[in-house]
C-alpha cells in the first residue's frame, strides 16, 4: 500500500526484518505502587520478535515493597506473572521501592520513588472529528505539583444483533429441531464487549501557567467502529507521574508508537529505574511509580453510522434435512424468524444474529 | 576572426621580402567611387599578382573612392586608406594583409631570440602592433590573434610576471579556473575573479587560455618585463565535426590541493534530479566521499562528517539551512550559480569553523554588455533570472528568483493531509562594480523562505537572509587584497493553533556578523603567500515559546540568548621548489569567546552532567568573556608530479568547530537547533590525513584518482536516549560528547569532455562514534564504537552524459550504496497493555541496500547564435526502475501488535518535464 506523503510519492510497505534472536530474555516490570487501594504488578520476560511464541510471565518471584521508613510489605502471586496487594497503605510523601527476587535467585530493586497523590479527573469529554470521535480528559492540580499525567482505561460497549432472533436450533427438539428461544436466558440480541487501552496516553502542563490539562486526547474511535453503534462507556484511570517516569513513558511511546514519520527521531535505548542488585549491566526494563489512582466513568452515545453486511436466507420449514443442514452444527446460518406461506425460516450469518459470535457477552455489566 | 588567426600564422612563417617589393610596385589603373573594399581588393588582385587577406566585418563601414592610373600598388593602398586606421602589409609570398588599428608584421623581429635587453636596444622602433607596459597603467583588451608586446623594453631581467583578467568577450564575465600557460613549466589558473598571475621568461611566447565552454585561445606575445594583459575570449559555439585536440588539461595532476571537487553549472545541469530541477546539493552527493542519509534530506555528510560540519558559503555568506521543501530541493537557484567548489581534504587556511568540508558556491557576475535573462518552468517550481549592465562595462547586476506552486501536489495527499500547504521562495541579487582596473566591489544578497503545514494546524516556517559586500583591491601585480563584511541570519518558527488552550508559537534564530581581510602575495614562481584575519560575532536565540490567541494558557518561555566571538588569523606559504614538487603549508589560529550576559549552570566536576549533579548557576554580565577556547589549525598539502600525467599528493589538516547542530533525527529537520560552545559544551576538533594518486590517460582525456584518508573527530555531540532538544534550558544534560574515527578510500575515473562524458566512482568509507566519557552517565552502547547514522561503507556512483548530437543529449545516473545503519528490534515485550518492540544497541543493523537509476534527456532548440530566445526542454525519469528504496525501516505497535514497515520517499518512477527559455 503506497501512501502519498510529504508531497512526494513516498511509499510505505510491510517489512519483516531477518529474524534476529538475542538469545537472552530480560525481565520486564510494570508496576504502579498504589498507596491506597489495589496494587497489581506484572512481571514478564522479553520474547523473540516473531509472533509465534507467547510472552512468558515471570512466575514464583518474591515481590515486596520497601519504604525508606524501613517498612516492608509483601505482594502475593496470583499467577500469570501478576503479584497483588489489596492495600499497601503507603504514606503519601514517603519514598518506597520495589524489591524482586526471581526464582533463579537474582535480585532486583527499583530506585526509591515518592508516593504521590493523583488529582481527580475533572471530567471526560468528547469531540466528533472528521475521522471519528475523540475522547478527552480534563484535570487540574491547584497546587501545581503534578504537571505530568498518564492515563489508562477499560472500555465497555453495547452491541445489538442486526436480526434479533426468537428461534433457536435445538437438537433435542424433534422432529424439526427449531424451537422458540427462552428469554432472557437465550437472548443473543444484546451483548457487551470489553477492551483496555493499548497505547500510552500522556500529557503534561509544564509549559502552562497553571497545572491544567485541557482536552488531553485519551482515546480515538474511528468512524464505523461498532464501539459507538449503541452506547459506549470508558472507565478512565489517571496517574500522577514524576518527570523521570514521564520521560520513560514518553520514550517508550516514541520508540514504539510514533516511529516512522520522516522527522521522527531514531529509536533509542530505554531502561527505567530497576537494576539487578549485583550486576548493574543486566538489562531490566520498567519504571516503578507510586501514585494513587483516580477513576471516572463516562458514557457516550452519539448519532453513529455503523453497518454490518447481513444477508437473509430463506430455509423451508418443517424439513429436518434443511434445518439440520443450514442451522445444525457446522451449518452456516442461525434462524431468526418464521413466516408463511410457504412456511419458511429466515436465517442469517451467525454474527448477524448472535452477538456472542462477535466476541460479546450477554451478561449486562453492573454499571450499565 | 579565423582569417586573422590564419594570417598571423602565415606571417610568422614568412621570411624574405624581395618579391613583396615587386608586387608593391605593380602598376594599377582604376576609377572607383564609394565601392566596398571587397570589390576594390578583387580588382587589385586581378591587376597585380597578389592575394588580399582581410576581415570583412572589420571593414564593412569602409568605402573606397580612388582614381589611379599607372600608380604603384603600394601607393594605391596608401591613398585609398589615407586618414583611416586601416593598415596594410606585404609578405614574401605576395600576400597582402589588411588590418584595422594595427599593422601586421610579416617578418619576425630580427633579434627575437636574443635577450630582451639587447633586443630593446637594437630594435628601438615599434615593429609590432601595440605596447602595453605596466608603467603607463593601461590595461589592454587582447583579442586573440594579435601579436602583443608586454612590458617595457630594457626592463626585464630573469623572470617576469604577467597578470590580468580572463573574461568572456560576450558578457564581460570573469572566467574562473581558466588555464593560462605558455608551456608545461609556466602555467596557472585564474582565481574566482578571473584574475591570473603567471611567471614566465622574457621573449617570444604563445599565451594559451583554456576555459570550459569557451574557445581555446592563443595569444602571441613578445614579453620584455612585468606587464598586465587581459584576454577576452569567445564562447565556444559548437560546429559540426569539431575536433578538439588538447594535451594541457592537467589541472587535476598539477593542482597542489587534494580532495577538491569543482563543478560548473553546466556539469550540474547534466545530472538528472527529481522534478528535473538542476540541484547543486544533490549533485554534490554523487561525488566520491559525499553521502546523504536519504532522499528527503539536503544535508550531506563528507568523509564521515555530520551534516553540521560542512561550511556552506554562498558568495561568502554562511547558509544555515540549504534546503527547501523538506530537503527535496536545494535553496540555490541554478540560473545564477556559476560554479561550486567542495573542499573535503585540504581545506585552505582561509576557511575554518567547520570540521568536514567547505562548500563554496559562487554566483555569476551580471552581464556587463547587455540585458539578458532566462526563465524556466518545471512541475513544481518556476524560476527567472535577469542580468545586465547598470553602467556599461562598469557596473552590472544579476537577479534570480524562484517560487513554487506545489499546493496542487499536496491536494493529491490522503485526507489526513487535507489543508496542507507548502510554499517557498528564494531571491538572489548580485551587484558588481569596477571603479578601475584595480578596485572592484562585489555585493551579494540572498533570501529564502519556506512555509509548510501538513494536514495539521501546525505551521512550520524557516528563512535564510544574507548580505555581504566585498572590496577587492589590487595593490600591484603581485599583491591583492580583499575586504569582506556581511550579515547572515537564519530563523525558524512553528505555530500551532489546534488546541486553543495550548496554542503556541515556537521559534529559533541565529544571526552572525562577519568581517575579514584576505591578502594574496605572489612573490615569484617559487613562492607565494596568502594571509588574513577574520572575525565572526554570533548571536543566537536558542528558542522562545509563547502563547497564541487570548485563550492560550501557554507560559511564555525563552531560553537565554547566546553570544560568541570567533576570530582567526592565518598564513599560507605556497612553495614550488621545482617543477615536480609543490608544497602548501598553512597555519590558522582560531579563538572563540563565549560572551556574557549569561547564566551558566555548573555541575559537580567529574560527575555526569545531569540535573541531579547541578551545583548551581553563575551569572556573568554583558560583554564578559565567560569561556575562551583557542588553538592552532594546521593545513598542509604537498604534490609531487612524477610525470606530466602522474602525481602523488598528501595532506594533513586539523580543524576546530565552535558551533554545533543538535538533532536527534537523521536529517536536517526544520526544528533542529544550533548551539554555541559554552563552558559545558566543548568545541569539536577534527584531524585528517590523506594521500592520493592521480593519473591521466589518453592525452588527459581520462582522469583517474585514488585517495585514502583517516580522520579523527573529538567532542562531536550525540544525543542521549530520550533527549529533548527543543526548548531545553539545560541542553548539556541531554547530549554526550563522542569521539569519532572515519577512514576510507575513494576511487574515481572521470572523462570530463567529449561526446561521452561523466564519471564513475567507488567509495569505501566508515564512520564510527564512541561515547567515551564514562563520567557522562548514559553511555551509548556500553561505551563501544557504534556506526553513525550516515555510515554507508560501499558506494558506487555513475554519472554519465552522452551527446547524441548538438541538440540532443542523454544523461544517466546510477547510484548504489549500502543501507544506512538503524536500530533494529531484537525482541518484544508487553507494557501498558500492548506488545512493544525491544531495540538493539544503537545502529547495530542496516536497512536494505539502496540503488537507483535516473534518466534525463536534454533537447535544445536550434543553435543559431543570433536569435531572440533560446529554448530547451528537459524530460526525464527519476528512479527509472521504480524501485522502492527504503528510507527508513520502523516498527510500531498498532492495536496491540507489532508491525514492521519500510518507508520509501520515492516509491515509484517520477517523470518530469522542464522548459527553459533564455533571452
Amino acid at each position: 500500500m503506497c501512501v502519498i506523503l510529504l508531497a512526494a510519492v513516498s511509499c510505505r510497505q510491510r517489512y519483516d526484518p531477518p529474524v534476529i534472536s538475542s538469545g537472552n530474555t530480560f525481565l520486564v516490570v510494570e508496576a504502579n505502587l498504589n498507596p491506597q487501594g489495589l496494587t497489581s504488578i506484572l512481571l514478564t520476560r522479553t520474547g523473540p520478535l516473531d509472533r509465534g511464541s507467547a510472552i512468558k510471565p515471570e512466575l514464583n518471584a518474591q515481590v515486596s515493597v520497601e519504604g525508606m521508613d524501613n517498612s516492608s510489605r509483601l505482594l502475593s502471586s496470583i499467577g500469570n506473572g501478576r503479584y497483588n496487594n489489596i492495600n499497601l497503605g503507603l504514606t503519601i510523601g514517603t519514598e518506597y521501592r520495589l524489591h524482586i527476587k526471581t526464582s533463579d535467585g537474582r535480585e532486583y530493586v527499583s530506585d526509591y520513588v515518592k508516593a504521590r497523590k493523583t488529582p481527580v479527573i475533572d471530567s471526560i469529554g468528547y469531540e466528533l472529528e472528521l475521522k471519528g470521535l475523540r475522547v478527552q480528559a480534563h484535570a487540574h492540580d491547584v497546587t501545581k505539583q503534578t504537571r505530568y499525567y498518564r492515563w489508562d482505561f477499560d472500555e465497555t460497549w453495547e452491541i445489538h444483533s442486526p436480526f434479533p432472533s426468537n428461534l433457536i436450533f435445538d437438537k433435542t427438539y424433534l422432529p424439526y429441531y427449531i424451537r422458540t428461544r427462552k428469554f432472557p436466558d437465550e437472548d443473543v440480541a444484546t451483548c457487551w464487549k470489553y477492551g483496555t487501552s493499548s497505547s500510552i496516553v500522556l500529557a503534561n502542563s509544564t509549559r502552562l501557567q497553571d497545572d491544567i490539562i485541557y482536552k488531553a486526547p485519551v482515546q480515538f474511535i474511528e468512524n464505523g467502529s461498532e464501539k459507538l453503534s449503541v452506547r459506549y462507556s470508558i472507565l478512565l484511570r489517571q496517574y500522577a507521574l514524576d518527570k523521570g517516569a514521564y520521560n520513560f513513558y514518553e520514550l517508550m511511546k516514541k520508540n514504539t508508537e510514533e516511529i516512522g514519520n520522516i522527522f521522527s527521531p531514531q529509536p533509542s535505548e530505554i531502561r527505567g529505574n530497576i537494576n539487578n542488585v549485583r550486576d548493574s549491566k543486566e538489562y531490566v526494563l520498567g519504571y516503578v511509580t507510586a501514585s494513587t489512582v483516580e477513576e471516572q466513568r463516562k458514557f457516550i452515545q452519539v448519532p453513529w453510522h455503523f453497518f454490518m453486511y447481513c444477508n437473509i436466507t430463506k430455509v423451508p420449514a418443517f424439513n429436518a434435512d434443511s434445518t439440520l443442514f443450514y442451522f445444525g452444527p457446522g451449518g452456516s446460518l442461525i434462524p431468526f424468524a418464521y413466516d408463511e406461506p410457504p412456511p419458511k425460516y429466515s436465517g442469517s450469518a451467525p454474527q448477524c444474529v448472535d452477538c456472542t459470535r462477535r466476541g460479546g457477552s450477554t451478561k449486562k455489566p453492573s454499571y450499565w | 576572426m579565423r582569417n586573422l588567426a590564419l594570417l598571423l600564422i602565415l606571417c610568422i612563417s614568412a621570411s624574405a621580402d624581395v618579391k613583396a617589393q615587386d608586387v608593391a610596385a605593380a602598376r594599377i589603373n582604376m576609377n572607383f567611387v564609394n565601392v566596398k573594399p571587397a570589390v576594390f581588393f578583387t580588382e587589385l588582385e586581378k591587376q597585380a599578382p597578389c592575394k588580399f587577406y582581410y576581415d570583412i566585418e572589420k571593414l564593412d563601414s569602409v568605402t573606397v573612392s580612388l582614381t589611379a592610373s599607372n600608380m604603384p600598388l603600394k601607393d594605391v593602398l596608401t591613398e585609398a586608406f589615407k586618414g583611416t586606421d586601416i593598415h596594410f602589409s606585404f609578405d614574401a609570398r605576395n600576400n597582402v594583409f589588411i588590418t584595422r588599428g594595427l599593422t601586421v608584421v610579416t617578418d619576425l623581429p630580427k633579434n627575437l631570440f636574443q635577450p630582451a635587453q639587447e633586443l630593446a636596444t637594437k630594435n628601438p622602433n615599434v615593429d609590432t602592433v601595440a605596447d602595453y607596459g605596466l608603467e603607463n597603467r593601461r590595461t589592454a583588451k587582447a583579442t586573440p590573434g594579435k601579436l602583443i608586446e608586454v612590458g617595457k623594453k630594457g626592463q626585464g631581467t630573469g623572470n617576469v610576471i604577467l597578470t590580468g583578467y580572463i573574461r568572456s568577450a560576450k558578457t564581460g564575465e570573469p572566467l574562473v579556473n581558466a588555464s593560462v600557460y605558455t608551456d608545461s613549466l609556466h602555467g596557472t589558473t585564474t582565481d574566482i575573479y578571473g584574475q591570473y598571475s603567471l611567471t614566465i621568461t622574457p621573449g617570444r611566447r604563445t599565451l594559451n587560455v583554456q576555459s570550459i565552454g569557451m574557445k581555446d585561445t592563443h595569444v602571441q606575445l613578445v614579453v620584455y618585463s612585468n606587464g598586465k594583459l587581459d584576454v577576452d575570449i569567445e564562447d565556444q559555439i559548437r560546429v559540426l565535426k569539431e575536433v578538439v585536440i588538447s594535451n594541457r588539461k592537467t589541472s587535476n595532476i598539477r593542482n597542489v590541493q587534494m580532495g577538491v571537487e569543482r563543478l560548473s553549472i553546466a556539469d550540474i545541469k547534466n545530472v538528472p534530479t527529481v522534478f528535473g530541477e538542476a540541484d547543486v546539493l544533490r549533485v554534490i552527493t554523487s561525488l566520491p566521499g559525499v553521502k546523504t542519509v536519504g532522499e528527503a534530506s539536503t544535508g550531506f555528510n563528507v568523509r564521515g562528517g555530520s551534516t553540521d560540519q560542512n561550511l556552506i558559503l554562498f558568495n561568502e555568506a554562511t547558509i544555515y539551512n540549504p534546503s527547501h521543501f523538506f530537503g527535496l530541493f536545494s535553496a540555490f537557484n541554478p540560473e545564477v550559480i556559476k560554479d561550486i567548489q567542495l573542499y573535503k581534504s585540504s581545506i585552505p587556511a582561509k576557511f575554518g569553523g567547520r570540521l568536514s568540508s567547505v562548500l563554496d558556491i559562487s554566483s555569476r557576475e551580471g552581464n556587463k554588455k547587455e540585458l539578458t535573462g532566462s526563465a524556466g518552468i518545471g512541475v513544481v517550481t518556476s524560476r527567472i533570472h535577469l542580468e545586465g549592465p547598470i553602467a556599461k562595462d562598469k557596473t552590472s547586476f544579476i537577479l534570480g528568483a524562484r517560487t513554487t506552486y506545489a499546493n496542487w501536489l499536496l491536494n493529491l495527499l490522503p485526507d489526513e493531509y487535507a489543508n496542507s500547504t507548502a510554499t517557498f521562495q528564494d531571491v538572489d541579487l548580485g551587484i558588481t562594480h569596477s571603479f578601475d582596473s584595480s578596485n572592484h566591489l562585489y555585493a551579494s544578497f540572498y533570501y529564502s523562505h519556506d512555509r509548510f503545514s501538513l494536514g495539521s494546524d501546525t505551521l512550520y516556517s524557516y528563512s535564510n537572509r544574507n548580505g555581504s559586500i566585498k572590496w577587492k583591491h589590487t595593490f600591484n601585480n603581485k599583491f591583492t587584497g580583499y575586504l569582506t563584511a556581511g550579515i547572515d541570519e537564519y530563523q525558524y518558527d512553528v505555530t500551532s493553533k489546534k488546541n486553543e488552550v495550548n496554542a503556541f508559537k515556537l521559534g529559533f534564530d541565529i544571526s552572525q556578523l562577519h568581517s575579514k581581510a584576505d591578502f594574496e602575495y605572489y612573490v615569484n614562481s617559487k613562492h607565494g603567500f596568502d594571509f588574513g584575519v577574520g572575525t565572526i560575532r554570533y548571536k543566537l536565540n536558542p528558542g522562545f515559546f509563547k502563547p497564541v490567541g487570548s485563550q492560550s494558557l501557554v507560559v511564555p518561555d525563552e531560553i537565554q540568548t547566546e553570544q560568541g566571538l570567533e576570530s582567526n588569523a592565518y598564513l599560507t606559504h605556497r612553495w614550488n621548489p621545482n617543477s615536480k614538487l609543490s608544497i602548501s603549508s598553512g597555519l590558522r589560529y582560531s579563538m572563540y569567546n563565549f560572551l556574557g550576559p549569561s547564566t551558566v549552570s555548573q555541575y559537580t566536576p567529574g560527575a555526569p552532567v545531569t540535573e541531579s549533579n547541578r551545583t548551581g548557576t553563575k551569572t556573568y554580565e554583558k560583554g564578559k568573556f565567560i569561556q575562551n577556547y583557542y588553538g592552532p589549525e594546521v593545513r598542509f598539502s604537498a604534490r609531487y608530479a612524477f610525470t606530466n600525467s602522474f602525481s602523488m599528493k598528501a595532506a594533513y589538516n586539523t580543524l576546530r568547530q565552535y558551533i554545533h547542530l543538535l538533532s536527534n533525527t537523521t536529517i536536517i529537520a526544520p526544528t533542529d537547533i544550533w548551539k554555541l560552545s559554552d563552558p559545558n559544551i566543548r568545541p569539536q576538533l577534527g584531524e585528517q590525513v590523506s594521500l592520493g594518486f592521480y593519473k591521466n590517460f589518453k592525452s588527459n582525456t581520462i582522469e583517474t584518482s585514488a585517495e585514502v584518508y583517516y580522520k579523527k573527530i573529538k567532542d562531536y555531540l550525540d544525543y542521549k536516549p530520550g533527549a529533548t532538544l527543543i526548548m531545553n534550558h539545560d541542553i548539556e544534560t541531554d547530549v554526550v560528547n563522542t569521539k569519532g574515527k572515519a577512514y576510507g578510500m575513494e576511487v574515481m575515473v572521470k572523462k570530463p569532455g567529449g561526446k561521452l562524458n561523466g564519471w564513475v566512482s567507488y567509495t569505501y568509507s566508515r564512520i564510527l562514534l564512541r561515547a567515551y566519557d564514562t563520567t557522562q552517565g548514559a553511555v551509548i552502547n556500553g561505551g563501544d564504537y557504534y556506526p553513525a547514522n550516515y555510515d554507508k561503507p560501499h558506494d558506487v556512483t555513475l554519472a554519465g552524459n552522452f551527446r547524441v548530437n548538438h541538440r540532443f543529449s542523454v544523461s544517466l545516473n546510477f547510484n548504489y550504496s549500502t543501507g544506512r545503519p538503524i536500530t533494529l528490534p531484537i525482541g518484544r515485550y508487553v507494557y501498558a497493555g500492548a506488545e512493544r518492540v525491544l531495540y538493539s544497541d544503537r545502529n547495530a543493523y542496516r536497512i536494505p541496500d539502496y540503488y537507483r537509476t535516473d534518466l534525463a534527456m536534454n533537447i535544445e532548440g536550434n543553435h543559431k547564435v543570433h536569435q531572440k530566445t533560446h529554448n530547451s526542454w528537459t524530460i526525464g525519469f527519476y528512479n527509472l526502475l521504480g524501485r522502492k528504496n527504503p528510507y527508513s525501516v520502523y516498527f510500531v505497535t498498532e492495536n496491540g501488535f507489532i508491525h514492521g514497515y519500510k518507508l520509501s520517499i520515492f516509491g515509484s518512477v517520477i517523470p518530469f518535464v522542464n522548459f527553459n527559455i533564455r533571452f
